[in-house]
């Protein structure tokens, strides 16, 4: 049984500067504060616009009954405030939603350029969903709380104004109109505070049920060859009950609260025509007043309504801001020194040492212990063990994606620590057991290191790879765009382009991780060809498990549970360790069931392979490179 | 965003797909009909209630403050406050009514839509993607799930409220009503204008956010192999453009939408202008009553927001009447293997018999063609050849995975179309490749084989294949959670549980599909002796990998171009020095080579 991941403890890390995730919002506002104050005067101005209409109306109505002035004067002006109103409510949204849009998209650039940047232990703990909801939900979050800022301040000023224009003018029946509206407010507030919790279980409930639907298309062959589809739909009707269940819920939170959110400002209205009504038959007051009152509390529903809903924008945005902040505050523990030197770069180049390194994933279980070994410049060497023994991890720590616990590794007599991470990586080229293909053409794919190289060098590599043939008949030959949405390949020629990359590259030193593994035992050779050409006056790592291409080292070690358990030549080995040829045949036998697969054109439709649970797991990568996931 | 329903043109349905969608829809919701005419007879009365208000006030003012008459004045009061507790109440439930109608209507789909899915044979599962039936049953459902909410509550109500409040103006007053249609149209058509065109421009908008999330995933996921080319700087540049081709789209559905807003406002701010002035005039004139103008202030505001509100639902409909139709459409797939009307139940034991037996995936291209065979009962019968000539399927038509085109599988002389699905699914089981794990404990995952089992009938099995020590070792024994997939199990274990699921059901026939997964050697040979256990005194099919299966079957059958070309023991088919005899050289050859 594998142990679980979260078991696995990550390396300390300290964040950069602490940061609350409030104040980093408002540094990156404070670049735009000039927009944004500009989007709140307007958002004033608009409010004042509004707010003098009612006063207007009466005016209208006060005058004209007493005749003193004509109504087509009081209807041109606020026609004209009209013309007002729109236009500025038109500037304030456009300047707002830019402004958002603005404050999430630099997030966005943000928060992808500093995951690059974190070092590969981080990306082995972190999963991608978690990441890639940081930059589109929670960024989704931000972006509405930053609309909702000139809009608030405008709407602030509305309430406050109107408040005050009506307590001047009767203060009586100014607080009873007004007395409901601030449980629209509340109601607002409450509504989506409670709601909140109501949709996240309905989505929570939607996606047990799509766990179901999935697991029972993916494994029908389990379902049909159980004759279990009773048993799957009986989960399924489950869900749906309980989707059924927590949706009426959520109806029901929504029938309390959209009505009454509705229906709150008819009481004030209802106030001002019983008490108004009196104070005009009294003779306390005007119609024209009474309209003003009337209108006032109208203006005043949408204000009342979006401030609470900005308050529990502002929680959620909170969230959202402190999980962006966390991912943007960790800092990555290799970085470049603070004194870089310079490799050397005449004489004899590419000489590897390790000295006596000791690593592991978790410090406390090292994988590598004691691990001594040094390449000449322009050698070769091979690396053969079984899962798990820590063959993987000297390519990792030769590109310095970790850094070791103890000794040293040396290139051409600097430490790696020594080194800046671009020089150390222009220096170093290596070939992924799995390949990743980016979604761009196959000359761009192979043009990885270096964009701007010439055709003529993207073809040499190819062809040296042994490439060029399938990428000829390709529809558009090195224009062929690839990747997830693009022509997909197989795994042998995925691994051809990998090659092909690492030759452009032109490194001092290569690695080959298992490079050729998917590639068909009856078609190695042609590779090996390839591989031995590139290998040719350069210092070469080589992991491999196939006789052929680890025939091609001058010298094999034999890792066995992080320690050198022998080395020599391919021969030797295999007449000296009885370990070197275990693990040889069982790799034999892997690649022998292996190849009926990889040829299978039917493979879709006979065989599971895609369902294989491994293959899948988004963590089948790390997992490989824990020491504890291995055997 | 107000235009998240974003509908691309092909997915609109034409008039009349979209009649027939509405009218089986109709038929589908029919254990809800009287909960829905409930309901609609609440939102008439609800659209009356929100009417009245205005009614009220102007009757307040022309009966009570005109005619300084004080009991009307209070009569108008209390009247308004009783119609606001009714449409409080009302609104309620109406909303609930609408919401059980809704929700039921929506977990018949999904139960539905799901039942009729699990009908359909392996085949039909071959044919379409597995993302496509999910998405199906998931986000298609769910899109419909706001129109149930509380679009179409709001669809319903928009319409009665701008029809009736039309209607009310006319009688209160011509004129008038003559004023506000001058402002009408251009909402209207100001509304249906922004629809559209916010909906293109958020169709782009949709597009790029993809993009964007791509190109993330692609540096998250591709990151080992960025920093190790030193390509931070150039990912992200390129990321840089992306994100700003995305916040372009953004910009541009903003200016085709932010005109609307203003717009809106001006209009309403004119309605009242035009009232003030025309309205005004009319009062002095004394055609209509202050209260006609006071009330026509307050219905036309209760006349935009319906216009508003109808097309923004416009495309939340459009898009959902496309989803319902493509569930229809799953539910009219006839399931093309099925259980017959007088099916029997097939006996404890028997003899496979396949005779002629052909069949393809799409017509004119067999996959399996002419195939006899007869399988003793407790035989050991092993499937080779090359891979991709049809060995998978034809086990697949042993257990009746699939029915044959041609020909016939029967199970003691009953051909397999005649048993019961039952008694066929308890007499022949298939043991995939790999070990599919559900979600849920280890327990959960055998009982998807026979749901009826106890937990001694699990014991047991366990035991026949020689692994329940090594189960109950487990920190929660059988009740372990296996995770999502069964991640927490190692491919063997994963493999073991099931073999343990065929020993459950204790079945008359296994057919095999060999694994071909890495296992690491302890695993495999644990694997190994289940698998030896569980295959001991049945009938088995096996498609075979290894040499060491295949030289453990009682008979080989190779099989090549989806016919069987050679049938016999080991002996007799080297002897024969064909196909098979070849490729048991090969294998020897390959073993031989290292070591």
């Amino acid at each position: 049984m594998k142990p679980s991941r979260e078991a696995d403890q990550s390396q300390p890390r300290s964040a950069q500067r602490e940061m609350t995730p409030w104040r980093m919002l408002l540094g990156l506002l404070g670049e735009q504060r000039k927009p944004l104050w500009l989007a709140v005067g307007i958002g004033v101005l608009w409010a004042a616009a509004k707010v003098s209409i009612p006063r207007l109306i009466r005016n209208a109505i006060d005058r004209s009954i007493k005749g003193e002035e004509s109504l087509l004067k009081w209807s041109l002006i606020i026609g004209s405030i009209g013309v007002l109103a729109g236009f500025l409510t038109a500037w304030r949204r456009w300047i707002a939603f830019r402004e958002s849009r603005i404050t999430e998209t630099k997030l966005r650039g943000r928060l992808f350029n500093h995951i690059l940047k974190l070092d590969v232990s981080y990306h082995d703990h972190a999963q991608t969903g978690q990441l890639m909801s940081r930059s589109s939900s929670d960024l989704q979050q931000v972006h509405a709380f930053v609309v909702m800022l000139p809009l608030t301040a405008s709407n602030l000023f509305q309430v406050v104004a109107i408040t005050v224009l009506l307590l001047s003018s009767d203060p009586l029946l100014a607080v009873v109109a007004l007395a409901p509206l601030p449980f629209i407010n509340f109601a607002a507030k409450r509504f989506s505070s409670r709601i909140h919790p109501a949709v996240l279980a309905v989505q929570q409930r939607q996606a047990a049920l799509a766990t179901v639907v999935e697991e029972s298309i993916s494994g029908v062959r389990v379902v049909k060859g159980f004759g279990a589809e009773a048993v799957q739909s009986a989960k399924l009707t489950r869900e749906a009950n309980q989707i059924q269940m927590v949706s009426l819920d959520a109806a029901r939170i929504r029938s309390t609260f959209i009505p009454a959110i509705d229906l709150l400002p008819s009481l004030g209205l209802i106030a001002v025509l019983g008490l108004g009504g009196h104070r005009v038959l009294q003779g306390q007051m005007t119609i024209g007043q009474l309209v003003e009152f009337n209108s006032s509390v109208m203006l005043l529903v949408w204000p009342m309504r979006n401030i609470g809903m900005t308050l529990a924008t502002a929680q959620r945005a909170s969230v959202a801001l402190q999980r962006v902040n966390q991912v943007l505050s960790t800092q990555s523990i290799v970085n470049d020194p603070p004194t870089p030197v310079q490799l050397p770069t005449a004489g004899v180049l590419g000489e590897v040492s390790f000295n006596n390194i000791r690593f592991g994933y978790d410090p406390d279980r090292p994988v590598l212990d004691g691990f001594d070994i040094t390449v000449p410049a322009g050698s070769s060497i091979a690396i053969v063990g079984a899962t798990g023994s820590g063959k993987s991890t000297i390519a990792r720590l030769l590109l310095r994606f970790y850094d070791v616990q103890n000794g040293g590794i040396v290139l051409d007599g600097c430490d790696l620590r020594d080194l800046r991470l671009n020089d150390l990586r222009h220096a170093v080229g290596m070939v992924f057991e799995d390949t990743l293909l980016f979604h761009d053409s196959v000359a761009a794919n192979i043009a990885f290191a270096d964009v701007h190289a010439a055709m003529e060098l993207i073809e040499s590599a190819a062809r040296l790879a042994g490439a060029e043939e399938f990428i000829r008949e390709l529809p558009h030959g090195y224009d062929t765009i690839l990747g997830e949405r693009g022509y997909s390949l197989s795994g042998g020629q995925r691994q051809r382009i990998a090659i092909a990359r690492a030759i452009l590259a032109n490194p001092r030193v290569l690695i080959l991780d298992d490079a050729t593994s998917a590639v068909d035992p009856a078609k190695e050779h042609e590779i090996r060809e390839a591989m031995n050409t590139v290998m040719r006056g350069r210092t070469t790592v080589v992991i491999a498990h196939r006789p052929g291409t680890i025939a091609l080292a001058d010298m094999v070690l034999f890792l066995d549970q992080g320690h050198i358990a022998a080395r020599g030549t391919h021969d030797e080995l295999i007449r000296s360790s009885a370990g070197y040829r275990d693990v040889l045949a069982s790799w034999r036998d892997r690649d022998q069931e292996a190849v009926d697969v990889h040829d299978d054109p039917s493979a879709d439709h006979d065989s599971n392979a895609d369902d294989d649970p491994g293959a899948r797991n988004p963590n089948s990568d790390a997992a490989q490179m824990s020491p504890v996931a291995g055997d | 965003m107000w235009a998240a329903n974003a509908i691309a043109d092909e997915d609109k349905l034409d008039r009349d797909t979209a009649r027939r969608v509405l009218r089986r829809s109709w038929h589908f919701a029919h254990p809800y009909r009287r909960t829905i005419q409930i309901a609609l007879a609440l939102v008439t009365l609800w659209t009356a209630t929100s009417l009245a208000g205005p009614v009220i006030v102007k009757i307040g003012i022309d009966e009570g403050l005109t005619k300084h008459h004080t009991r009307s004045l209070n009569g108008a009061v209390a009247a308004y406050v009783i119609v606001t507790i009714l449409a409080y109440l009302i609104a309620r439930l109406q909303f609930i009514f609408l919401n059980r109608a809704g929700e039921g209507f929506l977990r018949d789909l999904r139960v539905r839509v799901f039942d009729h899915l699990q009908r359909q044979s392996l085949a039909y599962f071959d044919r379409e993607k597995t993302g496509v039936l999910v998405a199906r049953m998931t986000a298609d459902i769910e899109s419909m799930a706001e129109l149930v909410q509380w679009g179409l509550l709001q669809f319903v109500s928009a319409g009665l409220l701008i029809a009736m409040s039309l209607v009310l103006l006319f009688v209160l007053s011509w004129e008038l009503t003559l004023l506000a249609l001058v402002v009408f149209p251009i909402i209207v058509v100001a509304s249906f204008r922004f629809q559209r065109d916010s909906n293109r421009a958020y169709l782009t908008v949709r597009e790029r956010i993809g993009h964007t999330l791509s190109a993330m995933q692609e540096g998250i996921s591709g990151v080992r192999v960025i920093q190790a080319f030193a390509r931070e700087g150039e990912q992200s540049r390129r990321f840089r453009e992306t994100n700003q081709s995305l916040f372009e789209s953004h910009m541009h559905s903003l200016k085709v939408s932010v005109w609307y807003f203003g717009l809106i406002e001006f209009c309403g701010i004119l309605a009242t202008a035009s009232m003030v002035g025309v309205g005004g005039w009319l009062v002095h004139r004394g055609s209509v009553s202050l209260g006609i103008v006071t009330a026509f202030v307050l219905l036309l505001g209760s006349l935009f927001e319906p216009v508003q509100q109808l097309s923004q639902l416009y495309n939340t409909v459009q898009s959902s009447g496309a989803s319902l139709q493509k569930l229809y459409a799953i539910l009219d797939t006839v399931p093309d293997v099925h259980e017959a009307p007088r099916a029997v139940a097939l006996p404890l034991v028997g003899a496979l018999e396949v005779t002629a037996v052909a069949f393809e995936y799409l017509p004119g291209r067999p996959v399996v063609s002419g195939v006899s065979l007869n399988i003793a009962i407790g035989e050991r019968l092993a499937l080779v050849g090359p891979t991709g000539v049809g060995k998978s399927t034809l086990a697949k038509l042993m257990a009746r995975l699939y029915d044959p085109t041609e020909g016939t599988v029967s199970f003691a002389g009953i051909d397999l179309r005649q048993a019961t699905m039952r008694s066929l699914r308890d007499r022949i089981v298939v043991v995939p490749q790999e070990g599919f794990l559900f979600s849920g404990t280890i327990r959960d995952n055998l009982r998807i084989a026979k749901p009826a089992a106890t937990d001694q009938d699990i014991a047991q099995a366990l035991t026949d294949i020689g692994v329940l020590d090594q189960f109950l070792a487990f920190p929660e024994g059988l009740d372990t959670d296996v995770r999502e997939r069964g991640s927490r199990l190692s491919a063997g274990e994963r493999q073991l549980v099931a073999l343990a699921r065929a020993a459950l059901v204790d079945p008359a026939v296994l057919v095999l599909d060999e694994a071909t997964s890495n296992l690491d050697p302890g695993t495999e040979a644990e694997v190994e002796h289940a698998l030896e256990a569980l295959m001991s005194k049945r009938t088995v099919i096996v498609v075979a990998h290894r040499l060491s299966t295949v030289r453990r079957a009682d008979r080989i059958a190779v099989i090549d171009q989806g016919g069987l070309t050679e049938l016999g023991t080991h002996d007799e088919l080297v002897a024969m020095d064909g196909g098979y005899a070849a490729l048991s050289a090969a294998w020897e050859r390959n073993q031989r080579s290292v070591g």
